[in-house]
């Protein structure tokens, strides 16, 4: 049984097909990395997987449940979390109230989702700065804060977009250590990124969308000889390095 | 779980040990001078600005709850109406003590409050805000134009409803001296603040916030935004249908025009957004700014200059939007910790307690690349 199944999906705004005819399994444990140019539809397929809008036609099915009509709340509640490309924390309080959000989707109890908080930021290793509020921080402690955030609601599914945007060299090795950590408390990833050095180093397998449609799908040697995905995406530069 | 050393190093996760906090003293300082200023005072007067501070406090509060949410309401003297209305009628026309009456309005704001916030709260913006506002001045004007309303109900139109004297009558909600409605008042509204902190305390105070600040984060985190907007909403009403059966005995008199009136919202919207809207001890704070310095003004002055406590009100208001945008409560909070941590002798207390006055733009962060 697959974690979550995506079968012949389609979404269109206005005239614009922003997904088209799209199809992917995720099983439980993987890596999957989402690739492709810009508009490619990589955060329309999130955003659908998250039911922050529902597909014009086709199935999503996570355990085997249709996902197809729910609500993002309720998508959270069955253990699918996500961060944003456009960081959205939660400016007004503490990092750790932000974690403590997302720990009170398990728990009634302040004190219990102030302990779970705790847990998350010591996993991510941002414990040191619980107290700064969110408009306080730098966009690479944003994307920290909204991975703990998003674990502390205990998810079975994470789907990561572009985590490593705005991050130095040496943050993005950091975070790629983490993630593969994550992975192996046995959560499943699903991350669009753009920076394919980070890719090919993190996930087992890649999916290149290319205007709503999935152009290639491979192992990152496999994606990355590919003629196709050279000439839609990667470029000659990347084929020859 | 250890890990190569690069700027991003383990902090230690010791939480922040709970001490008796001054603010807790200080707290308990002014509940024993409050609960003692009626055996000192016995003018009327200034025991009867006393209530008035405690009452627009406790609706203020009860106010606050909903633009935790970040949803504002200027149209919450309807819900003080209703309640007043409720409880006066339920005495007048088969003698329910307004004890009892108090609570049949507050359910019925309740539910009101929800019915009401359904629909406006799915809609993002300003609507809201616009929808309060014109339910209450729908209902002033039915109210106000209508003498006997629906099953008979005697609204007594633009006359208003006197309540039935029975003088010193505790079981009543009537008492001949002021000094009963001091501690009812006061009582009131520590429930309201305690009920509030308790609230900002919990999972719904947390997830208020969170709403507030980003709704489609919250949503991803799940939360059923309206859902909690709508707990909020009603027992935002409910407790202001109470302040509306204390409004009614206290005056013993209740009228549209100011128990419902768009005047009222707004005082109780002002004490809030003054005081800082969105914390716990903001709505007090603009209470005991606000209510003596607009009664003072209107008894003393309001003969020779009328209205000029709502022109003092407004330059008010223009005053704390300009230079505190997050109310009064910060910066108080801000000078009482600095306080504070020169008592407990330490120097500064953690870094970014509190905000800054003005939300900063973000940071330019380093090596971000296109």
């Amino acid at each position: 049984m697959s974690l979550l199944t995506i079968d012949r999906l389609n979404k269109r705004f206005g005239g614009l097909v922003a997904v088209q005819d799209f199809d992917l399994t995720v099983e439980k444990g993987e890596i999957v990395g989402l690739i492709g140019p810009n508009g490619a539809g990589k955060t329309t397929l999130f955003n659908l997987i998250a039911c922050f809008y529902g597909p014009d036609s086709g199935r999503i099915l996570f355990q085997e449940r249709s996902l197809i009509g729910m609500r993002p709340y309720q998508i959270c509640a069955l253990g699918i979390a996500r961060t944003f490309q456009v960081t959205k924390p939660f400016v007004n309080n503490t990092v750790l109230e932000n974690v403590m959000v997302g720990a009170f989707s398990r728990t009634g109890s302040a004190k219990a989702a102030r302990e779970k908080a705790l847990e998350m930021l010591q996993v991510v290793e941002f414990s040191d700065r619980q107290d700064v509020l969110g408009q306080e921080l730098t966009t690479a402690d944003h994307k920290r804060l909204e991975l703990a955030r998003a674990l502390a609601t205990e998810p079975k599914l994470l789907l990561l977009d572009e985590v490593m945007a705005g991050l130095n060299a040496t943050e993005k090795v950091h975070l790629i250590d983490l993630l593969r950590r994550i992975r192996n408390q046995g959560i499943t990833l699903v991350v669009v990124e753009h920076d394919m050095r980070a890719v090919m180093t993190l996930c087992e397998r890649i999916v290149l969308m290319h205007q709503g449609r999935k152009l290639v799908e491979g192992s990152p040697q496999e994606v990355a000889s590919d003629p196709q995905a050279i000439a839609a995406y990667l470029g000659e530069e990347y084929a020859a390095a | 779980m250890s890990s190569p050393g690069t700027g991003w190093e383990k902090g230690s996760v010791v939480a922040k040990r709970e001490r008796i906090s001054l603010g807790w003293l200080v707290i308990a300082a002014f509940l024993l001078l409050f609960l003692l200023v009626p055996l000192f005072l016995h003018d009327p007067y200034p025991l009867h600005i006393f209530v008035l501070v405690f009452h627009f406090a406790f609706l203020g509060t009860a106010w606050s709850l909903v633009s935790m949410a970040g949803q504002l309401s200027l149209g919450h003297a309807a819900l003080m109406g209703i309640g007043g209305y409720t409880s006066t009628l339920l005495f007048m026309e088969w003698g329910v003590s307004p004890w009892i009456g108090m609570w049949a309005g507050a359910i019925a704001c309740a539910i009101i409050g929800v019915v009401i916030g359904y629909p406006a709260f799915r809609l993002r913006g300003p609507y809201f805000a616009l929808t309060s506002i014109a339910f209450a001045e729908i209902l002033r004007i039915y109210v106000e134009n209508t003498e006997v309303g629906p099953f008979g109900i005697p609204l007594r139109a633009a006359m208003g409803l006197l309540v039935p004297l029975r003088g010193q009558a505790p079981a009543l909600f009537q008492f001949d001296s002021k000094e009963p409605y001091y501690y009812i008042a006061l009582v009131m509204m520590c429930i309201a603040v305690g009920l509030s902190y308790l609230i900002n305390r919990s999972r719904i105070g947390f997830y208020l916030t969170a709403i507030r600040s980003d709704q489609d984060a919250a949503e991803a985190l799940g939360i059923n935004s309206t859902k909690y907007k709508l707990i909020a909403m009603a027992i935002s009403c409910a407790l202001t249908a109470l302040g509306g059966t204390f409004y009614a005995q206290y005056f013993r008199y209740i009228n549209p025009e100011r128990a419902m009136g768009l005047g009222m919202s707004i005082e109780i919207a002002l004490v809030g957004v003054v005081g800082g809207w969105q914390t716990v001890l903001g709505p007090m704070i603009g209470s005991i700014l606000l209510t003596p310095t607009g009664e003072l003004v209107r008894a003393y002055l309001g003969g020779t200059y009328a209205g000029l406590h709502l022109l003092l009100y407004g330059l008010l208001l223009m005053g704390v939007i300009l230079f505190l945008p997050n109310g009064l409560n910060d910066p108080l909070v801000r000078a009482f910790r600095r306080l504070e941590a020169r008592v407990w002798g330490r120097a500064g207390g953690a870094g970014g307690v509190a905000p800054p006055a003005r939300p900063q733009e973000k940071q330019p962060q380093q090596g971000e690349r296109g």
